[in-house]
Parts: C-alpha cells; structure tokens; sequence
C-alpha cells in the first residue's frame, strides 16, 4: 500500500499544471488546492502570460479562467489550437456560471473540459486527474508517432542506400569494347528494383549481355536480383564447361535458383555478341523483351517460349543464333515487360509493338537519346512518370566498321 | 476472387473466378493447398472465369504444379480465356500444366497416366 501511495504522490510531483486566471485571489486558491494535490503547478495572470509560459514549460494541463482582460480564455484556446507545437495540451476552462450554451462554444473553440469555480474540491482534484489522464495519453501517442517516424527514416535510409548499391551494379554507359556503345535506362517503380542488367566482357571480341526482372517488387526480389547477378558476373560462371554459351549459362541458373517459397522467380534473356563475326545468339528464360533494330530499318525480335527461372528443374535451355548477321550501326535493345506493359488511364496497354515503333521513329538519334525519348513516350502513355512496374532498358550498338578497325588496332592486347 | 470447389472422381476441380494476381495469391494458395493436404492427387483448375494472370499468378501456377508434382499428383487447367492462355503460352506455362478443354478429356488423361 505505502510504495503505492509513494508512486502516485511522485507521479503527481512530476506532473505540471499551469492555471491562468486573472483574478489573484481564485487563482492562489486554485493553486494551492493543485499543490495539497501534489502537482506542479505554474501561474500565469493574463492571457499572453498564460500563452507564453504553455510555450516554454509546456505544463500537462492547463486551467484556464474564461473571462480575462485582452486575450480571454476561448481566444487562448484558439490560439494554443492553431499552434501546432503545442496544440495538442489539455486545456479546462474555468467559469464563474456553466450555462450549456457557453459550455458548447468554449468546446467549440478548443476547450477540453469545463470546471466550475464553485466546484467542490473532489471535483476539482477528479476533473484535473481525467485531464491528466487524457494528457498522458495524448503524449505517449505523441511519442509513439515519433518513434515510429524515426524508424521509418531509418529504414528509408537504409533502402536509399541498398538502391545505391544496386545501381552501382549496373554497367556504365559508354564503349563496351572498340566499335560497341552502351546506353539504358534504369526506373525502379519503389525505391528498390527488381531489375537488373549487366555486360560481360569476355574478351575484345565477345560480350555476354542480360537483363533480368525478378517478380515483385520491393526489398526481396532486389535481394534476389543481385545474388543471380553476382552468379552471372563470375562466381557462378568462371569454372563452368562452354560458360559463354546462354543456353548452358541459364541451364545452370535455372539449377541455382529456383521458386522461392512465395512462387518468386525470374525471367531473364542472356545474349552473346561477337563482334568479330557479327553474330548475335540468345538464350531466354520466359522474357520476351529483346530486340535488334537493323540500321537499314526495321527490327529482329529475339524470341523463343521458354520457362522462367526455377519453374522447372531440371530443364534445357536453348541457344538460338540469331539468322541475319549485324551490320554496322545495327542496335540490340534488351528490356523489361515494365517499359511496355503500361496501362493507359483507359486501361489499354501500350504494349510491344508500340514501344518497338517508338525506337524505330527515333532511331536516327544518338542510342541513349532513343532510349530516353522510348521510356518518356511509355510515360505518356500511362500518364504520368509513376511507372507501375520496374522500367530497364539497355542498349548496345554497333557502331560502323571504319571506326571498328581504327580503333581496334589501337587497343589491341 | 473466388473459388469453389467439386469433388470428381480421382480429384477436384478448382472454379476460379477473378484475377489470378498478386493481390489474390493468399486466397488462391489457401484453396489450393486445402485440396492438397487432403491427399488428393489430381486438381484441375478451372479458368474459364479468369480474365487475368500476372506474373505473380504465373508464379503460383508454376508453385502449385510443382508441389503437386512431389507428391505423385497432377495439376492440369480447364479453358482458359484467351487472353491468360496467351500469357500462359508466352511463358511456357502449358509445357508444365497440361491444358484442357473439357473436364472429360483432363480426367481421362490423369487416369490413363495413373
């Protein structure tokens, strides 16, 4: 009993009222009434003092006297309710007669609850302890909200910072080797993406290049998307028999990575450019989003039905050799269903072939201004620049053979 | 989405109505999964009522298929519109889920496989 007693008598000593009453005598009484109570308690004589010192001490409670010179109570309430800094505090209002319709509008303006001052002194000590109560209340949701919005900071941080790392693992654009340019355009549709595309220079006369688009969106599948990277980029490949081959590289990824237990998995197109014999082969795992735009117009798509990644294992995947051979100039975009599969506000979609004419109508520009001008025309499309998906595209271009030879005897090994 | 289920001899026949996507998957899984872990072997989904698969539905069918399949069971679909069996197609999902156009010709072939 005696350590309860203890508890709420220094409970009561940290809690703090202001009482602002212009009146010396009822505002004296008032507080020394609070103090018999155990309270803390401020006085202030007018309005503005009352005002300034709820700013500074920020007490839990204040009681307010009505009627005041200048500023009376209602307008300080109106005041303190506008505040945002403080317009939370729990204020009673005091008056000399509580007539309903003065009750409802000092409500009205912002007052919490109504004392009389002919109040008894259970009254009293109950009303200030259902103000406190609600005061107490209202600050642990104050603090709550503000430690829920640090931890989301926090972790807003975190993920700006994993985005970095995941567009660090993308290629820069510029020469890939003599006579081959890389440009792309890279949108996540969160802060995270799950798209992901690199290059592979195997040597001065062969790249291997992919693009891969994990389903969902969010923290999980960039995680995946870059530990599949990190197993194309090296690791995974370097000891492997014919590890140049796409066919045998997404057989051996389709081992490593199957269906995650949500039924995440990905799609993904692995191609090799030889520069040397101007040959182009692919491999795909359920992506559809590749295709070569020939200097002399028109395009190739690179397509082949297959399963994605993980959806059964084991299972075969087939290089194709693409049938014409690159010409100098030519353009091999590879890109994610997030750039066309955009709804128009009517909900049609833009689709493949629209986005394949929007490179060809521009394709007398420079490759990244082309891929620019692609991603703004699907933001057209949808309406505004929140694409509803991960946008990725890369581009590599052949440029025209003069510049290859020059270039090449210079740099050779 | 909703699913209801039928009893046929030697398995379920799942009718899905809705769209298969990401934000049904918790439904369609449950359903799924109740039929499976009562045993039986052979559930044939019916899409005839489904006017769309995303990519995460496209997930689930291949999740689905494969625990069927660890389980000697078998996962075959039903009429599929034309718009998800061109999604299906594109993404080779009939090489894994036989596709049928009536339920006669779904059960005959579980039972001639069994």
């Amino acid at each position: 009993m005696s350590s309860t007693s203890a508890e709420q008598t220094t409970q009561a000593v940290s809690h703090t009222v202001l009482v602002v009453d212009d009146e010396p005598v009822s505002r004296t009484g008032m507080a020394a009434r609070l103090k018999r109570l155990g309270y803390r308690v401020l006085e202030a004589g007018d309005g503005k003092a009352g005002l300034e010192l709820l700013r500074r001490e920020r007490p839990d409670l204040t009681i307010l006297d009505w009627m005041m010179p200048e500023l009376d109570g209602p307008s300080v309430c109106e005041l303190v309710r506008r505040d945002p800094e403080i317009c939370s505090s729990q204020i009673l209002m005091m008056t000399g007669h509580d007539q309903p319709d003065q009750i409802a509008e000092g409500l009205a303006r912002g007052a919490d609850d109504f004392l009389s001052k002919a109040a008894s002194s259970q009254e009293v000590a109950a009303r200030v302890q259902a103000g406190m109560r609600a005061a107490l209340m209202i600050r642990r949701l104050e603090h709550a909200t503000g430690e829920i919005r640090r931890k989301q900071d926090a972790i807003e941080r975190e993920l700006q910072s994993a985005a970095r790392y995941v567009e660090s693992l993308l290629p820069l654009a510029g020469p890939l080797l003599p006579g081959v340019e890389l440009a792309h355009a890279y949108r996540p549709a969160l802060t995270l993406g799950g798209d992901l595309f690199d290059v592979l220079r195997w040597d001065n006369d062969q790249i291997g290049l992919y693009l891969l688009d994990a389903s969902g969106h969010g923290v999980a599948p960039a995680l995946r998307s870059a530990g599949l990277s990190t197993f194309l980029r090296g690791g995974g490949l370097r000891h492997q028999p014919g590890s140049r081959d796409p066919g045998g590289i997404l057989t051996e990824a389709n081992k490593q990575f199957p269906l995650s237990e949500e039924g995440n998995y990905f799609t993904i197109i692995f191609a090799r450019l030889d520069v040397k014999t101007r040959t182009l082969s692919f491999a795909s795992a359920g992506h559809n989003g590749a295709f070569l735009h020939h200097q002399s117009g028109g395009v190739t798509w690179l397509k082949n039905s297959s399963l994605p990644l993980g959806f059964s294992v084991p299972n075969l995947y087939e290089t194709i050799r693409l049938p014409v051979s690159l010409s100098p100039g030519d353009r091999l975009y590879l890109f994610s269903d997030g750039v066309y599969e955009v709804p128009a506000p009517s909900g049609e979609m833009w689709g493949q072939e629209r986005f394949a004419q929007a490179v060809m109508e521009s394709g007398d520009l420079p490759m990244a201004d082309v891929i620019t001008r692609s991603v703004e025309r699907a933001a057209q499309w949808l309406g505004h620049g929140h694409f509803p998906d991960d946008v990725a595209v890369m581009g590599v271009e052949l440029k025209d053979e003069a510049s290859v030879n020059g270039e090449r005897g210079n740099t050779a090994r | 989405m909703q699913t209801k289920e039928r009893v046929v001899p030697n398995g379920v026949v799942l009718d899905v109505t809705g769209d298969l996507t990401y934000a049904n998957r918790d439904h369609f899984r449950a359903a799924v999964e109740s039929v499976r872990k009562r045993g039986y072997r052979h559930l044939i989904l019916n899409m005839a009522e489904v006017r769309f698969v995303d990519s995460s539905g496209l997930g689930l069918l291949a999740l689905v298929a494969q625990n069927f399949k660890m389980n000697q069971g078998k996962l075959s679909m039903l009429k599929p519109q034309s718009y998800v069996r061109d999604i299906m197609t594109l993404a080779n999902i009939p090489k894994l889920i036989p596709v049928y156009d009536n339920e006669a010709d779904a059960l005959a072939a579980y039972q001639m496989a069994a």
